[in-house]
């Protein structure tokens, strides 16, 4: 019997396969060059522990905010046409098209004593740059689109027909969001959070303009990598992949195991 | 007789004529130079200027700490042609031997402290009162990384220099413990945007740095401000621990004067333009005097340490420089 192989079948193969390499080949060649004895040493450096724990709570800190502040905003896109829309929607998504370190710039711009609103925060003692706080609202900037995004098409794909359904049977507003929508929503929720935390956690360009000092994971390996060369800053690469990955398998775990309640 | 004269003198503009073409063609495609963060903009100039006289070249600069360009050569692998560093002795320490064969000193500078008009006391600084306001409770300063940027322990040496040509004992421990962490930056020319967003009052950098960015600053006395080479014994006198080769590290930099140092990379794909591009850099009336017109004072000529490294040069810098230590 012979086979017959479609050209575009095979075409889409070999696209995979080469996709995949490309993704994987860096990656497993950074993961595989720090010795065993490397990666134990560096899990017990204090410096990194420290790095990686606030990349860790700057970042999740940044996803919350989104959750918190972005779910409201992503149901009203998802559910209302209103003029400027699409405005607004572009307004969203600038934070992925400027230049990381534009970003950091900018607010760095606002946040001295230069500007009234820097100024305002100084007088009442409150400082950005350099401060946890500085690194959670650039971390903020970077992941909101992510979350924002991710949420409204969420929203968007459950049928509007439920919500109706459950005003007509006397649900207020407020009941049926947090009964209804919300619920049906919650993966994509948890999808956006995850993807507001990874594109947080991976942010370097503006977080360094904002703060060098106190170090994050990403600025961390940049220091290493510049002080002390390529061989020490790979473990600490390696181990944040691992608590990275640890964390979105443990959220996505979470998120199947609701869904099938 | 007149006639023959003419002749002469045609064929030997023809003949230069003949050898420009030959040297214009010969430069042409690219030129890649890893340099300072604070030779970028004289280093912009020259790029303009060499381009100018050169249409078909492309000259790529890439600028960043020296520590870390140099790093980025012998460590990384990445290709350059050219690697001028604000301190020297980086060439001589990360890429001699096994990547560099020698090292031109050709520049010189000086650390001061920058501030702008909306520092607060700005109206009051001078050279007798600088260490009183950096003292001072809530005034916000800042220096680059030492172990990242040599114009980092530079600025550590200053303090340090002040602590003993003031005759105030315990100076140096008492400023930086007015100066937190978060205001260190990898690079010094970062701090320039903190300056000029109010975020920072005062910072540390490079006299040529202040001069190019319009800073107001205020100048040390040379013991202090490690601008001349003449009082290197008493700079000596500074000593900053920086990290060494592997972290927890970390082995002592002794103050010296600033001077900045260049060298050809062993395997430069761009050899020939490179030479020449040192040839005009070294120049007095070309690179030189654009160094001089930013604040970075070149040294007319350029010194080498050794006989030894000046046989090792090429050919067409040899006339360039002297052996001077």
């Amino acid at each position: 019997m012979k086979r017959y192989y479609d050209p575009f079948m095979m075409i889409s193969i070999i696209s995979c396969v080469s996709v995949l390499l490309f993704i994987l080949i860096p990656l497993i060649q950074m993961l595989l060059a720090p010795s065993w004895e490397m990666i134990t040493e560096s899990i017990r450096d204090p410096d990194i522990q420290r790095a990686i724990g606030l990349s860790l709570y700057t970042s999740g800190m940044a996803a919350l905010i989104a959750f918190i502040i972005g779910t409201p905003f992503a149901y009203l896109l998802a559910r209302k046409t209103f003029f400027g829309k699409r405005v607004v929607e572009g307004i969203i998504d600038l934070p992925i098209v400027i230049p990381h370190p534009v970003i950091g710039i900018a607010i760095l711009g606002i946040v001295g004593k230069q500007h009234w609103l820097g100024a305002f925060l100084h007088s009442m003692g409150v400082r950005l740059m350099g401060t946890i706080s500085g690194i959670v609202i650039v971390l903020t900037f970077v992941g909101m689109p992510f979350y924002i995004n991710t949420v409204k098409n969420g929203f968007e794909a459950i049928p509007v027909r439920l919500e109706h359904v459950s005003r007509s049977l006397g649900a207020s507003f407020r009941s049926t969001f947090f009964r209804i929508t919300l619920p049906l929503a919650f993966r994509s929720i948890i999808v956006g959070f995850i993807m507001c935390f990874a594109r947080a956690i991976s942010e370097f360009g503006a977080v360094v303009v904002v703060a060098y000092h106190p170090m994050t994971a990403p600025v961390l390996i940049y220091e290493r990598f510049t002080a002390y060369g390529l061989k020490y800053s790979q473990p600490i690469a390696v181990l944040l992949i691992l608590v990275s990955l640890m964390l979105f398998v443990a959220l996505r775990l979470i998120s199947k195991k609701d869904m099938n309640i | 007789m007149k006639q023959l004269q003419i002749i002469i003198l045609l064929v030997i503009v023809m003949l230069t004529g003949i050898d420009m073409t030959q040297s214009m063609a010969d430069l042409s495609g690219k030129l890649i130079i890893f340099h300072a963060g604070s030779l970028s903009v004289p280093f912009a100039a020259m790029e303009k200027h060499f381009e100018s006289k050169y249409p078909g070249l492309d000259i790529l600069r890439e600028a960043g700490g020296s520590t870390k360009m140099a790093r980025m050569i012998s460590e990384v692998g990445k290709t350059a042609d050219i690697m001028a560093s604000a301190d020297y002795k980086v060439i001589d320490k990360s890429l001699i031997p096994s990547h560099a064969s020698w090292n031109i000193r050709f520049a010189s500078n000086q650390l001061v402290l920058c501030y702008t008009k909306n520092s607060q006391y700005a109206s009051e600084i001078n050279q007798t009162n600088w260490y009183q306001i950096l003292s001072k409770k809530g005034v916000i300063w800042g220096h680059s990384d030492p172990n990242l940027d040599p114009c980092g322990y530079r600025s550590l040496m200053v303090l340090q220099l002040a602590e003993k040509y003031y005759k105030v004992q315990g100076l140096y421990d008492r400023l930086i413990a007015n100066r937190p962490k978060r205001n260190i930056r990898p690079k010094s020319v970062e701090l320039i945007s903190l300056l000029q967003t109010g975020n920072m009052d005062y910072a540390w950098e490079y006299l040529s740095v202040a001069i190019q960015h319009k800073l107001k600053y205020v100048k040390l006395d040379d013991h202090i401000n490690l601008g001349n080479y003449q009082l290197d014994s008493y700079y000596s006198h500074a000593k900053v621990s920086v990290s060494g080769k592997k972290p927890k590290s970390t082995f002592l930099r002794v103050g010296k004067s600033c001077t900045y140092g260049i060298t050809l990379i062993k395997n430069a794909p761009h050899k020939e333009t490179a030479v020449n591009f040192l040839n005009y850099l070294f120049d007095p009336d070309g690179g030189l005097a654009i160094l001089k017109n930013m604040g970075q004072p070149p040294f007319i000529p350029c010194r080498v340490p050794t006989s030894t490294m000046k046989d090792k040069l090429p050919e067409l810098l040899k006339k360039r420089v002297v052996v001077k230590n």
